[in-house]
């Protein structure tokens, strides 16, 4: 590329700092969300990682606990009669603090002289003269000195926390400064306690939550395995460390969808920059063709812009994505706590690879968006003095192509939706098509969208509504990418609004169904009513009708699902949503006929009404009917609801977790209360809670869970608020000599500054209108498809009109917004000066 | 009486420092002094129970645990022949400490401030070779204790149980690592005696600083040691103390010297020298003569000549301790040569300690006679 290339280049842009800073902005901005998610995601899982592995330790294999636990007394037999030793107990559990607010502490129970090496980094508790304390003090705990030093505290102080609803001091014995990174990393966040006291903290009596284990060979593991008891399970360290990460999958999958949405838009930008300068430069690039640049050439000096845009563009988004990373991990791991585990990340971890990628990508994807002005650029012959309007010629002569173009691609979308998968990435791959697709036809849209409004503008705005209608029209080739970029923008806005609605209302109306009752009665934490006390309180008279629940674990192979105990005086229909039924009738359920499962666990399994679903039972392996699949979005783990008659007959586990009450017909909920704080008297801290508290609270925990949506969301409009601003900006110092004939021949400033804030106005609501469909369009594939497939969850699709009025009206203001500063100049500037300067 | 007094300090002190040779960067920070520093005198006994002067014995109860007392023990050293002639020594001791006192009433299984420790040694003469392994449970839910009706103390896997009654004898030993194992049958051929007066051991000017401890002296044993995986039948004498109290030493105490001995003319010895800092021997350090009809008689210091005769280095650093032994006891006219079954008998776990078999053999008034025992020697180790 000679010299003479380069500094037209330069100078183009130089001359045009505003449209140059925009693009550079759009562009930071589309690379910075996507980084930032990237990081938070990689930190998320590596958090993760860490913290599994410092807790898990040198363990080969793990023995869960059924729903009969698994006791301490089963624990001393292996080690006592059967002479194992490589066993070490562990209890866990979550507590909050004061202290730190906003995140779960993990309590973590072991027994010291057990653990044998087994976490490494626990060793210390064995030193010192610590470990008499830790053993004989119930509230003694130890945890890292990181931890403590952000804390504030130190050795000897005391840590107040919150566990089942009371308030504990726990008191600080010893501090670990572990020697490998992992453990300082994947400890944070953690209290080590006695095995005991934990026990007693957690209420877990005396059981365990499970044992780890060092085995080697197959022999020792068959021998365990007969030891253990029915409806426990002995499984591989690592996973269910692999069975957490697959949860989460899903929904980093979609964090990373949306991340890249933002890209798109800076993708658009690049494009619409290009495309731009191109059209700017018609004179200039067939001058410079004229005395010898080759096709070659400008194709590369096109391109090589691009690339150079793309490439500061993506340096800024790093720093800034680096930035902004920190506030998206809290998001992320906010919402994988509230959905999946307690996980503790607070540092973003940069990897030199994720940050090569980016510099490369973002580079290549200016290019690639700069290929079509590249190509168009290299089109002009030598020597040729367009005018713009020759170029409009050219563009709408493109128009059928784009067209076409844009319609395959919808096709494309469509046909990809209807493919036989249930995998993630096709129903992402259809909502990019559909996007893109529907850009490639915004331009056309909005020509015959200006035909009736240069109509009704004309009728209300008279001359200059007709003539700011027609300008946008003539105008498309500047003005068509701008447009297309704020349509994408706006419409993931109504898309992922729509998706969060439907998704609230949804949750809500399930909500609304399951919690019928007036009153719930629980204990704080994973503890249990006495059974005595639970049957007192279902027979109160105050009482019309009444359940119980139980939430614990079972077994099967090596899965471990989620298992909900029902007692329930109302039927099946009436408390959950039977989405499937099959052949047999629903009212066997209550006596043990079978198992009812939720929805994104019969996703999950593959499961549907009327095949068997096998389950570890203290009898052995027992395989249940399916009764039917019915609504939940309690979890997107899924889980399998069964009669308590049934647990009961199998389990010999009376525990019970919570009882719901419904008011006798006259009685009040105070009255209803004070029945049942009667009853329970002080013979155990339960914690009373209304139904309507409880939807509240988890409609609350929702809102937490769904802020990174909302955050991802304003990000990408953003990006595209700065493209409009920078494309209309363009366009309007671009028609400066225009708008300068215009007052020459007797347009006063008022009324140019009317007529371009109008076109700069009717832009940005055509964008906006068009935007709807494609935003439900978006919607309906969220909703309806990847939110299905991700989590297992089906939601009814709920579009507020509220949303789409608030839409349009954004891309509206965008649109003037853009048009501030471009149509105050113009109005400002002496058409004389305008005139002289364009004809230099 | 001291020697279980100082091994118990220096055990407690295995509790503490267990890891220390593994992450000596983790051990300084945690603690922030010297685990020595630790035991040093300074350190609280508030809330324990003190062995403070004589009292009658109560048996059976005390064969079983006394979990007021900061430590106990129960400790099995035996010599061993197999059909083939083949020698062994043996160690089998449970240990308890009680690491922090009056706690309260908790209503977890697993709640304890009882800790247990077991030694198990094995020492194989004609392979020139010593095993041992160290094990630690809490003292809860049954992994780890001590009961009396019947009798039977043990620490996961590995036991030594009983009858019942004012006579647990015989017992069954039962304990096995992954490279050998014992069970073996111990069938007392004396009544146990009371050391020190009535069992009362001194060991220091403050009445507090004693602890309790008897012993049986001889107890015939049979029974089978597996190792390399063939199962050796073998028969032998064996040892037992039982002892227990709050106190540890003083600082000058540095460490002991303590034999037991078993004589082919039926008589049985116990002595130990309790070593000073500066060179010299605890005046308190003492012995005790059982004769073969099970009449015991105390022996102090001054009616005791130990000479060591040869010293061995450990591979492991820092420690020489001595392996021979001239013993002379005018007053019995006993003057016995005693001699390592194997020179490396040192126990190499957080805490170092020598705990072997020994032979025996010299003369009684001119007549020559032959036996066995134990020694075990602490305190050599300079410095890690």
């Amino acid at each position: 590329m000679s010299r003479l290339l380069v500094r037209a280049g330069w100078r183009y842009f130089r001359a045009r700092p505003w449209q140059l800073g925009l693009s550079l902005l759009g562009v930071a901005l589309g690379v910075a969300v996507v980084i930032a998610v990237e990081l938070a995601n990689q930190s998320a899982a590596r958090a993760f990682t860490l913290s599994s592995q410092a807790l898990t330790g040198e363990a080969t294999h793990q023995v869960h606990a059924g729903p009969s636990g698994l006791s301490v007394d089963w624990y001393v037999e292996l080690r006592r009669e059967h002479g194992l030793r490589d066993l070490a107990p562990v209890v866990e559990g979550t507590v909050e603090s004061p202290l730190a607010p906003g995140r779960s502490l993990r309590l973590l129970g072991v027994d010291p002289l057990a653990e044998g090496g087994m976490r490494p980094a626990l060793d210390a508790l064995r030193g010192g003269d610590g470990l008499g304390g830790l053993l004989a003090d119930p509230s003694a705990i130890w945890l890292l000195a990181e931890d403590l030093d952000r804390l504030g505290l130190g050795v000897g102080d005391s840590l107040p926390i919150e566990v089942h609803g009371e308030e504990r001091q726990l008191s600080i014995a010893g501090a670990l400064t572990p020697y490998r990174a992992l453990d300082r990393e994947g400890l944070r966040d953690v209290l080590i306690m006695d095995i005991a006291a934990a026990q007693e903290l957690l209420g877990r009596g005396d059981r365990l939550d499970r044992v780890d284990l060092r085995v080697d060979d197959a022999g020792a593991l068959s021998g365990i395995q007969s030891l253990l008891p029915a409806d426990a399970q002995l499984l591989p360290a690592d996973q269910r460390q692999a069975t957490l990460q697959d949860m989460t999958s899903a929904f980093r999958i979609n964090l990373t969808a949306f991340s890249l949405l933002a890209l798109l838009v800076g993708a658009f930008l690049i494009y619409n920059t290009m495309s731009f300068s191109v059209v700017q430069r018609r004179t200039l690039l067939g001058q410079l063709r004229a005395i010898g640049s080759t096709r070659r050439d400008i194709l590369r000096l096109v391109l090589t812009e691009a690339a150079l845009i793309g490439f500061a563009g993506t340096v800024i988004g790093l720093l800034l994505g680096i930035a902004l990373a920190q506030v998206m991990l809290d998001l992320v791991s906010r919402t994988i706590n509230d959905l999946y585990f307690v996980l503790s990340v607070r540092s973003v971890s940069v990897s030199p690879v994720m940050l090569g990628t980016a510099l490369l990508l973002g580079p290549v994807v200016s290019m690639l968006a700069a290929a079509v002005p590249a190509v168009e650029a290299t089109r002009i012959p030598p020597r040729a003095v367009l005018s713009a309007s020759e170029a409009e010629g050219v563009t709408r002569a493109r128009m059928p192509r784009q067209q076409a173009a844009g319609l395959c691609l919808l096709a494309a979308s469509g046909l990809v939706l209807l493919l036989p998968t249930s995998g993630l990435m096709p129903a992402f791959l259809a909502l990019f098509l559909l996007i893109l697709g529907a850009a490639l036809l915004v331009p056309t849209l909005i020509a015959l969208l200006m035909r009736p409004l240069a109509i009704v503008c004309g009728v209300v705005f008279g001359l200059p509504g007709r003539m700011a209608a027609r300008g946008v029209r003539a105008g498309l080739s500047r003005t068509g990418i701008a447009a297309a970029a704020l349509t994408v923008a706006v419409s993931a806005i109504i898309g992922v609004g729509a998706m969060v609605d439907s998704f609230r209302s949804t949750f809500g109306d399930w909500l609304e169904r399951t919690l019928q009752s007036d009153l719930y009665v629980s204990v704080p934490g994973d503890r249990h009513l006495e059974p005595e006390l639970a049957a007192e309180l279902r027979q109160l008279d105050e009482v019309a009708q009444s359940t119980s629940a139980l939430e614990t674990r079972v077994a099967d192979g090596d899965q471990r699902y989620q298992l909900r105990v029902f007692d329930l005086e109302a039927s099946v229909e009436r408390a959950f949503g039977v989405l499937q039924q099959g052949s047999d009738e629903l009212d066997g359920w209550a006596s043990g006929d079978g198992v009812l499962v939720t929805e994104p666990f019969a996703n999950r399994h593959g499961l549907s009404p009327d095949q068997r679903l096998k389950l570890k039972t203290p009898e052995g392996e027992r395989a249940f009917p399916v009764l039917a699949v019915v609504q939940d979005y309690g979890s997107s783990e899924g889980a399998v609801i069964m009669a308590r008659s049934l647990y009961e007959r199998l389990w010999d586990d009376g525990r019970i977790g919570s009882v719901g009450l419904r008011r006798a017909e006259g009685v009040s909920a105070k009255s209803l209360e004070a029945a049942v704080r009667a009853t329970v008297g002080d013979r155990q801290a339960v914690r009373l809670r209304s139904g309507e508290t409880l939807r509240e609270l988890s409609l609350q925990v929702f809102d937490r869970t769904f802020t990174i949506t909302h955050v991802l969301r304003l990000l990408a409009t953003l990006v595209a608020v700065v493209g409009i601003l920078s494309a209309l900006t363009a366009l309007a110092l671009e028609r400066a000599r225009e708008h300068a004939v215009l007052r020459a021949v007797g347009l006063t400033p008022a009324q140019l500054w009317r007529l371009v804030t109008l076109q700069n106005g009717l832009i940005g609501l055509t964008a906006g209108l068009l935007a709807l469909p494609l935003g439900v369009a978006m919607s309906a594939i969220l909703t309806q498809v990847i939110n299905q497939r991700a989590f297992g969850w089906s939601l009814s699709l709920h579009v507020a009109p509220g949303l789409l009025l608030e839409a349009v009206l954004l891309a509206l203001a965008a649109g003037l917004l853009a048009g501030l500063y471009p149509a105050w100049r113009a109005s400002r500037q002496s058409p004389a000066v305008a005139l002289r300067e364009e004809a230099l | 009486m001291t020697r279980h007094g100082r091994l118990l300090g220096l055990l407690l002190l295995t509790v503490l420092t267990m890891i220390a040779c593994d992450q000596p960067v983790q051990q300084a920070e945690t603690t922030g002094e010297s685990p020595l520093g630790l035991l040093s005198g300074e350190e609280d006994l508030d809330g324990y129970a003190r062995v403070t002067g004589p009292r009658d014995v109560d048996f059976p109860a005390d064969h079983g645990a006394h979990p007021a007392y900061r430590h106990e023990w129960w400790y099995v050293t035996g010599n061993l022949h197999a059909e083939d002639g083949r020698r062994f020594g043996y160690q089998l001791t449970f240990f308890r400490f009680n690491l922090a006192p009056g706690m309260e009433q908790r209503p977890a299984a697993l709640a304890t401030n009882q800790v247990w420790m077991a030694h198990l040694a094995l020492t194989d003469a004609d392979g020139a070779r010593f095993l041992h392994e160290e094990r630690l449970a809490r003292g809860a839910a049954g992994l780890a204790g001590a009961q009396v009706e019947p009798f039977r103390v043990w620490l996961e896997d590995w036991r030594l149980q009983g009858g019942s009654g004012e006579d647990p004898t015989p017992f069954q030993l039962r304990a096995a690592t992954d490279d050998f194992g014992l069970s073996l049958a111990l069938g007392a051929e004396k009544p146990l005696v009371l050391q020190g007066d009535r069992g009362y051991s001194q060991k220091g000017d403050d009445p507090g600083n004693a602890s309790f401890y008897y012993s049986w002296t001889r107890l015939a044993t049979r029974g089978e040691i597996r190792l390399d995986g063939e199962a050796l039948a073998v028969t032998g004498d064996s040892w037992m103390d039982r002892e227990w109290g709050t106190s540890t030493l003083t600082e000058e105490q540095q460490g002991w010297d303590w034999f037991s001995i078993q004589l082919d003319d039926g008589r049985d010895i116990m002595f130990y020298h309790l070593r000073l800092a500066d060179g010299g021997i605890e005046p308190r350090s003492k012995g005790l003569l059982v004769e073969a009809d099970g009449s015991y008689r105390l022996l102090d210091l001054d009616a005791v000549e130990l000479q060591a005769l040869r010293h061995w280095d450990s591979p492991e650093g820092n420690a020489r301790y001595p392996v021979a032994w001239r013993m002379r006891i005018p007053g019995e006219q006993l003057e016995l040569q005693l001699e390592a079954l194997l020179d490396d008998q040192e126990l190499r776990n957080g805490f170092r300690y020598w705990e072997g078999a020994i032979d025996v053999r010299g003369e009684v008034a001119g007549q020559a006679v032959q036996g066995h025992g134990y020694a075990e020697l602490t305190g050599y180790v300079t410095s890690d």
